[in-house]
């Protein structure tokens, strides 16, 4: 999945795949921590996401 | 755009990742408040589609955990 | 190619007279050169239309799904390997099947010749050592096949049917030392920008009719996604985004799967290299999973088995 979305033109860090138990409350908050300073740092997107229709 | 913060859509299965996002809250952890959290049954039932209709709706970037 | 063709029309007659099949799928000529069409016989004299030349491209896999009587069918490499996915995916049993396996020397692109050639084509003959005469409106020109032949027969790996009851001649010499994913390396070494730029222009042109799924023998769903409108996955516009989230899908769907047996990218009615999608998907299966679709009916596909060695480095 992620190397099909990286091949047409998407940031490899808009997705994010992990494997937490329900016991681990601390790697979960890390792990947030971690994605969403890595998503910060790319920006908003702006390319993959559909325009609404333009009105004239 | 200074204050602009992502959205990050998240899937967490019930049983995993869901059970530890409750346990941090009970625990009241801090985390950043990015991320939009679907609830799915099992991680088995993430498709494609799903990450695909986040990015569309303009999500920032779309999580996926087990 | 005579001799093929009357071989087939030959085990044509014997299994329709046999009661072996009800029903021989094969190719006859089309009203078109180049355009020759798919066709179902039943009785010795529609035997008789039976036909195999280098514009047989179209994946006849496609028409095996969900049947209940007994086909025998005329196959191709890439054809028997859908054949065997079909049998994987429990589409159809192997009982029911006689396949006749036809040794491939690849298949013409039309639109190789008709770029090359003035005028409408009125006429295509073809010899047995490679050439091909086209004969138009404005005159006549000659073609090496090998100039002419679709992309994904170019790189193709498996001409000869990996499952078949007959073939109609000897097994032909295949490729062995050919890179067949040169393009998708390319396009992996672009930056992000230039890949989105690629797939701009690439999807630019697509018309969203569908073809390349209708012709695609893997996409048997009952209701496509793209026509699900609760919730309705992409929209029906024109829409660069639409466009890609279709083709994306679409690709995904046939992860793990795929052939590379070009009849999406022949059914494209603008041209578009859809292929580049699926194939990247191929690569990342054999890479990851050294797996090849419709290789033999014994294995699972990659997908579908998990096992302890899989690579697992892009989970946290």
């Amino acid at each position: 999945m992620k190397n099909l979305l990286e091949l047409m033109g998407v940031e490899p860090d808009r997705i994010h795949f992990s494997w937490i138990s329900s016991a681990e409350s601390t790697k979960f908050v890390q792990v947030v921590n971690e994605i969403a300073e890595k998503v910060k740092a790319l920006g908003p997107n702006r390319h993959f996401v559909k325009q609404e229709a333009k009105v004239a | 755009m200074t204050d602009w913060e992502p959205k990050i859509v998240s899937f967490l299965c019930n049983w995993c990742s869901y059970g530890a996002a409750d346990l941090a809250g009970v625990s009241r952890m801090q985390y950043p408040a990015n991320i939009r959290v679907v609830r799915i049954p099992c991680t088995g039932r993430m498709s494609p589609k799903f990450a695909l209709a986040a990015l569309r709706e303009g999500a920032d970037a779309v999580w996926v955990s087990g | 190619m005579i001799t093929y063709s009357n071989k087939i029309k030959e085990i044509a007659k014997r299994l329709l007279k046999e009661c072996r099949a009800e029903m021989v799928i094969g190719f006859r000529k089309g009203s078109i050169p180049m355009m020759n069409e798919p066709c179902f016989v039943r009785t010795d004299e529609q035997a008789d239309d039976l036909v195999w030349d280098s514009h047989c491209g179209i994946n006849l896999a496609n028409y095996l799904t969900s049947r209940d009587e007994k086909i025998a069918i005329v196959a191709k490499g890439c054809d028997s390997r859908n054949i065997v996915n079909h049998i994987v995916e429990n589409k159809i049993n192997r009982e029911q099947l006689y396949i006749i396996g036809v040794p491939c020397q690849g298949m013409v692109d039309k639109r190789k010749i008709l770029a090359q050639t003035e005028g409408e084509v009125l006429q295509i003959t073809e010899t047995e050592n490679g050439q091909i005469t086209v004969k138009s409106a404005n005159g006549e020109k000659t073609f090496s096949k090998s100039d002419v032949i679709q992309q994904n027969c170019s790189v193709c790996i498996q001409p000869n049917p990996v499952l078949y009851d007959e073939m109609v001649a000897d097994p032909v010499q295949g490729q062995t030392d050919i890179d067949q994913f040169a393009d998708v390396r390319a396009l992996e070494a672009m930056s992000t920008e230039e890949k989105r730029a690629y797939f701009d222009e690439l999807l630019a042109p697509c018309i969203r009719c569908y073809a390349c799924r209708n012709a695609c023998p893997l996409c048997y769903c009952p209701t496509c996604f793209v026509d699900e409108s609760k919730p309705q996955w992409l929209g029906k516009s024109q829409d660069i985004m639409d466009i890609k989230t279709f083709h994306f899908l679409r690709a995904y769907h046939c992860a793990g799967r795929c052939t590379d047996c070009g009849a999406c990218e022949r059914a494209c009615p603008v041209g578009i290299n859809m292929r580049i999608l699926t194939k990247k998907l191929n690569k990342d299966c054999l890479d990851l999973y050294d797996w090849q679709a419709g290789m033999s009916i014994d294995k699972r596909p990659a997908l579908d088995v998990y096992q302890t060695n899989d690579p697992e480095k892009f989970i946290k």
